[in-house]
Protein backbone atom coordinates (compact mmCIF):
# COMPACT_ATOMS: atom_id res chain seq x y z
CA UNK A 1 0.00 0.00 0.00
CA UNK A 2 1.42 3.46 -0.98
CA UNK A 3 0.71 5.97 1.91
CA UNK A 4 0.45 8.75 -0.14
CA UNK A 5 -2.43 7.72 -2.20
CA UNK A 6 -5.74 9.29 -1.72
CA UNK A 7 -8.66 7.67 -1.34
CA UNK A 8 -10.60 8.38 -4.15
CA UNK A 9 -11.42 6.25 -6.55
CA UNK A 10 -12.96 7.01 -10.00
CA UNK A 11 -15.22 4.61 -12.38
CA UNK A 12 -17.24 5.17 -15.38
CA UNK A 13 -20.70 3.89 -15.50
CA UNK A 14 -22.76 3.36 -19.01
CA UNK A 15 -26.51 5.10 -18.16
CA UNK A 16 -29.78 5.66 -20.04
CA UNK A 17 -31.32 9.37 -19.19
CA UNK A 18 -34.41 9.71 -21.82
CA UNK A 19 -33.02 7.34 -24.40
CA UNK A 20 -30.23 8.90 -24.52
CA UNK A 21 -26.68 6.80 -23.92
CA UNK A 22 -24.30 8.90 -21.27
CA UNK A 23 -21.22 7.29 -19.82
CA UNK A 24 -20.66 8.52 -16.47
CA UNK A 25 -17.89 9.29 -14.86
CA UNK A 26 -17.66 9.22 -10.78
CA UNK A 27 -15.50 9.24 -7.75
CA UNK A 28 -16.42 8.01 -4.42
CA UNK A 29 -15.14 7.16 -0.63
CA UNK A 30 -15.55 5.73 1.99
CA UNK A 31 -18.60 3.13 3.54
CA UNK A 32 -21.95 3.79 5.16
CA UNK A 33 -24.87 5.42 3.84
CA UNK A 34 -24.74 6.48 0.82
CA UNK A 35 -24.31 10.35 -0.25
CA UNK A 36 -24.52 11.54 -3.65
CA UNK A 37 -22.67 14.95 -4.62
CA UNK A 38 -23.25 16.89 -7.45
CA UNK A 39 -21.53 19.58 -8.57
CA UNK A 40 -22.54 23.31 -9.83
CA UNK A 41 -22.80 24.79 -13.25
CA UNK A 42 -19.78 24.92 -15.31
CA UNK A 43 -17.84 22.55 -12.73
CA UNK A 44 -16.83 19.00 -12.29
CA UNK A 45 -16.83 16.72 -9.51
CA UNK A 46 -13.54 17.83 -8.26
CA UNK A 47 -15.76 20.79 -5.95
CA UNK A 48 -16.30 17.58 -3.84
CA UNK A 49 -12.22 16.85 -3.65
CA UNK A 50 -12.30 17.72 0.24
CA UNK A 51 -15.41 15.99 1.50
CA UNK A 52 -13.76 13.16 -0.17
CA UNK A 53 -10.68 12.91 0.77
CA UNK A 54 -11.99 13.50 4.54
CA UNK A 55 -11.09 10.50 6.55
CA UNK A 56 -13.61 11.48 9.28
CA UNK A 57 -16.50 11.27 7.25
CA UNK A 58 -15.64 8.68 5.01
CA UNK A 59 -15.38 6.23 7.90
CA UNK A 60 -19.23 7.36 8.28
CA UNK A 61 -20.55 7.63 4.78
CA UNK A 62 -20.17 6.43 1.02
CA UNK A 63 -19.70 9.36 -0.72
CA UNK A 64 -20.33 9.35 -4.73
CA UNK A 65 -19.20 12.03 -6.75
CA UNK A 66 -20.84 12.19 -10.11
CA UNK A 67 -19.83 14.27 -13.50
CA UNK A 68 -22.71 15.40 -14.97
CA UNK A 69 -22.96 14.50 -18.95
CA UNK A 70 -20.80 17.17 -20.89
CA UNK A 71 -18.58 18.06 -17.42
CA UNK A 72 -15.25 16.80 -16.01
CA UNK A 73 -14.68 13.24 -17.66
CA UNK A 74 -18.58 12.33 -18.87
CA UNK A 75 -18.35 12.98 -22.57
CA UNK A 76 -21.28 14.48 -24.27
CA UNK A 77 -23.37 11.81 -25.91
CA UNK A 78 -23.03 10.57 -29.70
CA UNK A 79 -23.63 13.64 -32.22
CA UNK A 80 -23.25 16.58 -29.51
CA UNK A 81 -20.95 18.32 -32.36
CA UNK A 82 -24.07 19.26 -34.10
CA UNK A 83 -26.18 19.94 -30.94
CA UNK A 84 -26.79 23.32 -28.78
CA UNK A 85 -26.33 22.43 -25.35
CA UNK A 86 -28.95 23.45 -23.01
CA UNK A 87 -29.38 21.42 -19.60
CA UNK A 88 -33.13 20.68 -18.71
CA UNK A 89 -34.83 20.33 -15.38
CA UNK A 90 -36.46 16.81 -16.69
CA UNK A 91 -33.18 15.84 -18.39
CA UNK A 92 -31.35 16.69 -14.76
CA UNK A 93 -33.73 15.40 -13.18
CA UNK A 94 -33.66 11.78 -15.02
CA UNK A 95 -29.51 11.71 -15.01
CA UNK A 96 -29.47 12.09 -10.72
CA UNK A 97 -32.22 8.74 -10.98
CA UNK A 98 -30.30 6.73 -13.30
CA UNK A 99 -27.12 7.26 -12.11
CA UNK A 100 -28.71 6.51 -8.35
CA UNK A 101 -30.50 3.30 -10.37
CA UNK A 102 -27.10 1.95 -12.03
CA UNK A 103 -25.38 1.69 -8.78
CA UNK A 104 -28.20 0.30 -7.24
CA UNK A 105 -27.98 3.09 -3.94
CA UNK A 106 -30.64 2.60 -1.68
CA UNK A 107 -32.36 5.98 -0.49
CA UNK A 108 -29.39 7.99 -0.88
CA UNK A 109 -28.92 11.29 0.49
CA UNK A 110 -28.60 13.84 -2.19
CA UNK A 111 -26.47 17.09 -1.44
CA UNK A 112 -25.90 19.60 -4.67
CA UNK A 113 -24.70 22.97 -4.99
CA UNK A 114 -26.15 25.76 -7.43
CA UNK A 115 -27.87 23.97 -10.15
CA UNK A 116 -27.30 20.89 -7.93
CA UNK A 117 -29.40 22.83 -5.12
CA UNK A 118 -31.89 23.37 -7.26
CA UNK A 119 -32.51 19.67 -8.81
CA UNK A 120 -32.27 18.85 -4.91
CA UNK A 121 -35.20 20.72 -4.90
CA UNK A 122 -37.16 19.62 -7.93
CA UNK A 123 -36.21 15.76 -6.39
CA UNK A 124 -37.78 16.73 -3.36
CA UNK A 125 -41.10 17.94 -5.21
CA UNK A 126 -40.94 14.92 -7.35
CA UNK A 127 -39.42 12.18 -6.04
CA UNK A 128 -39.16 12.95 -2.11
CA UNK A 129 -39.92 8.57 -1.25
CA UNK A 130 -36.80 7.68 -3.50
CA UNK A 131 -34.02 9.74 -1.46
CA UNK A 132 -33.16 9.58 2.53
CA UNK A 133 -33.13 13.11 2.23
CA UNK A 134 -31.49 16.49 0.57
CA UNK A 135 -29.13 19.17 1.05
CA UNK A 136 -29.32 21.54 -0.82
CA UNK A 137 -26.41 24.26 -1.06
CA UNK A 138 -27.03 28.01 -2.76
CA UNK A 139 -30.39 26.81 -3.72
CA UNK A 140 -33.09 28.37 -4.23
CA UNK A 141 -36.76 28.23 -6.21
CA UNK A 142 -35.21 30.71 -9.31
CA UNK A 143 -32.72 33.54 -10.07
CA UNK A 144 -33.09 35.44 -13.07
CA UNK A 145 -29.53 36.14 -14.19
CA UNK A 146 -27.84 39.17 -13.64
CA UNK A 147 -25.22 38.75 -16.49
CA UNK A 148 -25.48 37.86 -20.43
CA UNK A 149 -25.34 33.65 -20.36
CA UNK A 150 -24.14 34.15 -23.94
CA UNK A 151 -20.52 35.72 -23.21
CA UNK A 152 -19.58 32.54 -22.02
CA UNK A 153 -20.12 31.05 -25.50
CA UNK A 154 -18.72 32.64 -28.52
CA UNK A 155 -16.09 32.39 -31.27
CA UNK A 156 -13.87 35.57 -30.29
CA UNK A 157 -12.92 34.90 -27.00
CA UNK A 158 -12.66 31.71 -24.12
CA UNK A 159 -15.96 31.35 -22.46
CA UNK A 160 -14.18 29.37 -19.45
CA UNK A 161 -11.83 31.99 -18.70
CA UNK A 162 -14.99 35.31 -18.76
CA UNK A 163 -16.81 32.40 -16.70
CA UNK A 164 -14.30 32.45 -13.94
CA UNK A 165 -13.58 35.49 -14.06
CA UNK A 166 -17.54 36.04 -13.58
CA UNK A 167 -18.22 33.37 -10.69
CA UNK A 168 -15.06 34.93 -8.95
CA UNK A 169 -17.54 37.50 -7.29
CA UNK A 170 -19.00 34.32 -5.63
CA UNK A 171 -15.97 33.23 -4.16
CA UNK A 172 -15.77 34.88 -0.32
CA UNK A 173 -12.77 37.26 -0.27
CA UNK A 174 -12.01 34.66 3.15
CA UNK A 175 -11.07 31.59 0.53
CA UNK A 176 -8.06 30.39 0.84
CA UNK A 177 -5.75 31.79 -2.73
CA UNK A 178 -4.94 28.05 -3.44
CA UNK A 179 -9.05 26.97 -3.27
CA UNK A 180 -9.95 29.81 -4.95
CA UNK A 181 -7.76 29.51 -8.27
CA UNK A 182 -8.69 25.41 -7.75
CA UNK A 183 -12.24 26.41 -8.03
CA UNK A 184 -11.69 28.82 -10.84
CA UNK A 185 -9.68 26.36 -12.83
CA UNK A 186 -12.88 23.73 -13.24
CA UNK A 187 -14.56 26.79 -15.17
CA UNK A 188 -11.62 27.57 -17.16
CA UNK A 189 -11.75 24.25 -18.06
CA UNK A 190 -15.25 23.41 -18.80
CA UNK A 191 -16.08 22.92 -22.77
CA UNK A 192 -17.27 25.01 -24.69
CA UNK A 193 -20.74 26.26 -24.45
CA UNK A 194 -21.69 24.12 -21.09
CA UNK A 195 -21.28 26.61 -18.53
CA UNK A 196 -23.87 28.37 -20.75
CA UNK A 197 -26.22 25.69 -21.14
CA UNK A 198 -26.28 25.12 -17.62
CA UNK A 199 -26.92 28.42 -16.85
CA UNK A 200 -29.89 28.57 -19.45
CA UNK A 201 -31.38 26.12 -17.33
CA UNK A 202 -30.49 27.67 -13.72
CA UNK A 203 -31.81 30.81 -15.14
CA UNK A 204 -34.70 30.52 -17.01
CA UNK A 205 -36.75 27.39 -15.31
CA UNK A 206 -38.86 28.62 -12.98
CA UNK A 207 -41.32 25.58 -12.59
CA UNK A 208 -40.65 25.46 -8.65
CA UNK A 209 -41.95 28.91 -8.29
CA UNK A 210 -45.39 28.32 -6.01
CA UNK A 211 -44.91 24.43 -5.52
CA UNK A 212 -42.15 24.48 -2.82
CA UNK A 213 -44.79 24.25 -0.08
CA UNK A 214 -45.87 20.85 -1.77
CA UNK A 215 -42.55 19.51 -0.49
CA UNK A 216 -43.32 16.90 2.00
CA UNK A 217 -40.11 17.03 4.67
CA UNK A 218 -42.25 14.59 6.67
CA UNK A 219 -40.80 11.87 4.01
CA UNK A 220 -37.41 13.55 3.89
CA UNK A 221 -36.05 16.27 5.28
CA UNK A 222 -34.67 19.57 3.15
CA UNK A 223 -31.79 21.18 4.74
CA UNK A 224 -30.74 24.71 2.73
CA UNK A 225 -27.39 25.98 3.28
CA UNK A 226 -26.67 29.41 1.67
CA UNK A 227 -23.03 31.27 1.95
CA UNK A 228 -22.58 35.00 2.67
CA UNK A 229 -21.37 36.25 0.09
CA UNK A 230 -23.17 34.32 -2.70
CA UNK A 231 -24.21 36.91 -5.23
CA UNK A 232 -25.59 34.32 -7.54
CA UNK A 233 -28.45 32.86 -4.79
CA UNK A 234 -28.43 35.19 -2.14
CA UNK A 235 -29.00 34.51 1.64
CA UNK A 236 -32.30 36.40 0.61
CA UNK A 237 -33.08 34.44 -2.19
CA UNK A 238 -32.34 31.10 0.44
CA UNK A 239 -34.10 32.26 3.12
CA UNK A 240 -37.37 32.99 0.72
CA UNK A 241 -36.98 29.30 -0.67
CA UNK A 242 -37.14 27.74 3.18
CA UNK A 243 -39.55 30.02 4.35
CA UNK A 244 -41.80 28.26 1.73
CA UNK A 245 -41.55 24.84 2.10
CA UNK A 246 -42.91 23.61 5.50
CA UNK A 247 -40.23 22.51 7.70
CA UNK A 248 -37.08 22.90 5.69
CA UNK A 249 -33.92 24.19 7.73
CA UNK A 250 -31.92 26.89 6.33
CA UNK A 251 -27.96 27.51 7.21
CA UNK A 252 -26.08 30.84 6.44
CA UNK A 253 -22.57 30.22 6.55
CA UNK A 254 -20.33 32.99 7.13
CA UNK A 255 -17.23 33.81 5.04
CA UNK A 256 -18.21 31.91 2.37
CA UNK A 257 -19.71 31.95 -1.51
CA UNK A 258 -21.61 30.47 -3.72
CA UNK A 259 -19.03 27.17 -3.90
CA UNK A 260 -18.54 26.54 -0.29
CA UNK A 261 -16.82 22.65 -0.67
CA UNK A 262 -14.65 24.04 -3.05
CA UNK A 263 -13.53 27.60 -2.53
CA UNK A 264 -12.89 27.16 1.57
CA UNK A 265 -13.53 23.80 2.78
CA UNK A 266 -12.67 24.21 6.37
CA UNK A 267 -14.91 26.63 6.97
CA UNK A 268 -17.40 24.25 5.24
CA UNK A 269 -16.55 21.51 7.21
CA UNK A 270 -19.03 21.87 9.99
CA UNK A 271 -21.66 22.87 7.80
CA UNK A 272 -21.74 19.92 5.93
CA UNK A 273 -21.43 17.77 8.75
CA UNK A 274 -24.52 19.38 10.90
CA UNK A 275 -26.32 19.10 7.80
CA UNK A 276 -25.22 15.11 7.40
CA UNK A 277 -26.80 15.02 11.01
CA UNK A 278 -29.99 15.98 9.90
CA UNK A 279 -30.31 13.85 7.30
CA UNK A 280 -31.92 10.96 9.25
CA UNK B 1 -15.33 58.89 2.49
CA UNK B 2 -12.89 58.88 -0.27
CA UNK B 3 -11.78 62.68 -1.43
CA UNK B 4 -11.28 63.03 -4.96
CA UNK B 5 -7.54 63.51 -4.49
CA UNK B 6 -7.61 60.49 -2.45
CA UNK B 7 -8.83 58.52 -5.64
CA UNK B 8 -6.26 60.01 -7.82
CA UNK B 9 -4.05 58.78 -5.25
CA UNK B 10 -5.23 55.68 -5.46
CA UNK B 11 -5.48 55.21 -9.04
CA UNK B 12 -1.86 56.83 -9.09
CA UNK B 13 -0.93 53.67 -6.98
CA UNK B 14 -2.47 51.28 -8.60
CA UNK B 15 -0.74 52.40 -11.79
CA UNK B 16 2.44 51.54 -9.89
CA UNK B 17 1.23 48.12 -8.44
CA UNK B 18 0.66 47.18 -12.23
CA UNK B 19 3.96 48.01 -13.44
CA UNK B 20 5.41 45.76 -10.84
CA UNK B 21 2.94 42.43 -11.75
CA UNK B 22 3.89 41.11 -15.24
CA UNK B 23 1.61 38.31 -14.88
CA UNK B 24 -1.37 41.19 -14.45
CA UNK B 25 0.33 42.81 -17.61
CA UNK B 26 0.63 39.89 -19.89
CA UNK B 27 -2.97 38.74 -18.87
CA UNK B 28 -4.12 42.37 -20.27
CA UNK B 29 -1.67 42.20 -23.27
CA UNK B 30 -4.54 42.19 -25.68
CA UNK B 31 -6.02 45.30 -23.46
CA UNK B 32 -5.07 48.47 -25.43
CA UNK B 33 -8.57 50.55 -24.57
CA UNK B 34 -9.66 54.03 -22.32
CA UNK B 35 -11.64 52.93 -19.35
CA UNK B 36 -13.60 56.05 -17.34
CA UNK B 37 -14.17 55.42 -13.89
CA UNK B 38 -16.25 57.41 -12.17
CA UNK B 39 -16.35 57.73 -8.26
CA UNK B 40 -19.03 60.49 -7.15
CA UNK B 41 -19.30 62.54 -9.85
CA UNK B 42 -15.26 62.71 -10.85
CA UNK B 43 -13.97 61.52 -13.89
CA UNK B 44 -10.81 59.44 -14.25
CA UNK B 45 -9.76 58.54 -18.03
CA UNK B 46 -7.34 55.71 -17.47
CA UNK B 47 -5.84 54.58 -20.69
CA UNK B 48 -4.60 51.36 -21.14
CA UNK B 49 -1.81 50.31 -23.78
CA UNK B 50 -1.21 46.54 -23.81
CA UNK B 51 -1.61 45.79 -20.13
CA UNK B 52 0.03 48.71 -19.04
CA UNK B 53 -1.58 51.93 -17.58
CA UNK B 54 -0.01 54.31 -19.39
CA UNK B 55 -1.54 57.60 -18.51
CA UNK B 56 -4.86 59.00 -15.91
CA UNK B 57 -6.28 61.85 -17.42
CA UNK B 58 -8.50 63.49 -14.69
CA UNK B 59 -11.55 64.97 -16.11
CA UNK B 60 -14.36 66.28 -16.48
CA UNK B 61 -14.05 65.83 -20.32
CA UNK B 62 -16.56 65.78 -23.61
CA UNK B 63 -13.96 64.93 -25.80
CA UNK B 64 -12.86 61.37 -24.16
CA UNK B 65 -13.79 58.40 -26.05
CA UNK B 66 -13.90 55.69 -23.58
CA UNK B 67 -15.03 51.77 -24.40
CA UNK B 68 -16.51 51.23 -21.10
CA UNK B 69 -17.03 52.94 -17.83
CA UNK B 70 -16.97 51.80 -14.11
CA UNK B 71 -19.25 54.38 -11.57
CA UNK B 72 -19.56 54.60 -8.22
CA UNK B 73 -20.11 56.25 -5.24
CA UNK B 74 -17.16 57.35 -2.81
CA UNK B 75 -18.42 54.88 0.19
CA UNK B 76 -18.74 52.29 -2.09
CA UNK B 77 -15.49 51.72 -3.72
CA UNK B 78 -14.14 52.48 -0.05
CA UNK B 79 -15.75 49.27 1.03
CA UNK B 80 -14.73 47.79 -2.08
CA UNK B 81 -11.15 48.46 -1.54
CA UNK B 82 -11.16 46.99 2.19
CA UNK B 83 -8.69 44.14 2.84
CA UNK B 84 -11.83 41.94 3.03
CA UNK B 85 -14.33 43.49 1.83
CA UNK B 86 -18.56 42.92 3.12
CA UNK B 87 -20.92 40.80 0.89
CA UNK B 88 -21.46 43.02 -1.85
CA UNK B 89 -18.81 45.19 -1.47
CA UNK B 90 -16.03 42.37 -2.63
CA UNK B 91 -16.28 42.29 -6.64
CA UNK B 92 -17.26 44.86 -8.97
CA UNK B 93 -20.49 42.72 -9.91
CA UNK B 94 -20.99 42.86 -6.53
CA UNK B 95 -21.50 46.35 -6.91
CA UNK B 96 -23.84 46.33 -9.36
CA UNK B 97 -25.89 43.81 -8.04
CA UNK B 98 -26.17 45.72 -4.87
CA UNK B 99 -26.76 49.08 -6.65
CA UNK B 100 -24.10 50.65 -5.43
CA UNK B 101 -22.02 50.48 -9.27
CA UNK B 102 -22.81 50.53 -12.66
CA UNK B 103 -21.53 49.31 -16.05
CA UNK B 104 -22.13 51.69 -19.34
CA UNK B 105 -20.69 50.92 -22.69
CA UNK B 106 -18.81 48.27 -24.06
CA UNK B 107 -19.47 45.77 -21.61
CA UNK B 108 -18.09 42.69 -23.83
CA UNK B 109 -15.27 44.20 -24.07
CA UNK B 110 -14.70 43.98 -20.29
CA UNK B 111 -15.85 40.75 -19.89
CA UNK B 112 -13.49 39.35 -22.24
CA UNK B 113 -10.82 41.12 -20.04
CA UNK B 114 -12.45 40.65 -16.53
CA UNK B 115 -10.08 38.93 -14.59
CA UNK B 116 -7.52 42.07 -15.70
CA UNK B 117 -9.96 44.62 -14.74
CA UNK B 118 -10.88 42.85 -12.02
CA UNK B 119 -7.38 42.80 -10.43
CA UNK B 120 -6.28 45.69 -11.51
CA UNK B 121 -9.70 47.43 -9.89
CA UNK B 122 -8.72 44.92 -6.58
CA UNK B 123 -5.13 47.12 -6.41
CA UNK B 124 -6.58 49.50 -5.09
CA UNK B 125 -7.01 47.26 -1.54
CA UNK B 126 -4.65 48.03 0.81
CA UNK B 127 -2.79 44.97 1.61
CA UNK B 128 -1.87 45.22 -2.45
CA UNK B 129 -0.07 48.59 -1.34
CA UNK B 130 1.82 47.18 1.11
Amino acid sequence: MIDQLEAIVGRYIPIDVNGVAQRIYFEEAGSGPPVLLFHTAGADNRQWRHVLNDPDLTSRYRFIAPDMPWHGKSLPPEGWQCQEYLLTTEAYVATVLAIASALQLDKPVYAGCSMGGRIALQLAHQHVEKFKGFIAIEASDFQQAWYDIDWFHRPDAHGGEMGAALVSANIAPQAPDAERWNTQWMFMQSGPGVFRGDLSFYTRDDSLVGQLHQIDTSVAPVHIMVGEYDLTCTPEDARRTAEAIPGATLDVMREIGHFPMSEHPTQFRPHFVEALAKMR
Amino acid sequence: MLETSDIRQRLAEMQRRLASLPHLSRLGSLFTETVLIEIDGAEFYLHFEKGHLVDIQPGPSRKTPWRFAFRSDGDAIEAFWQTLPSPGFHDIFGLVKIGRGRVDGDIVCLVKNLRFFKEFMALGRLESMA
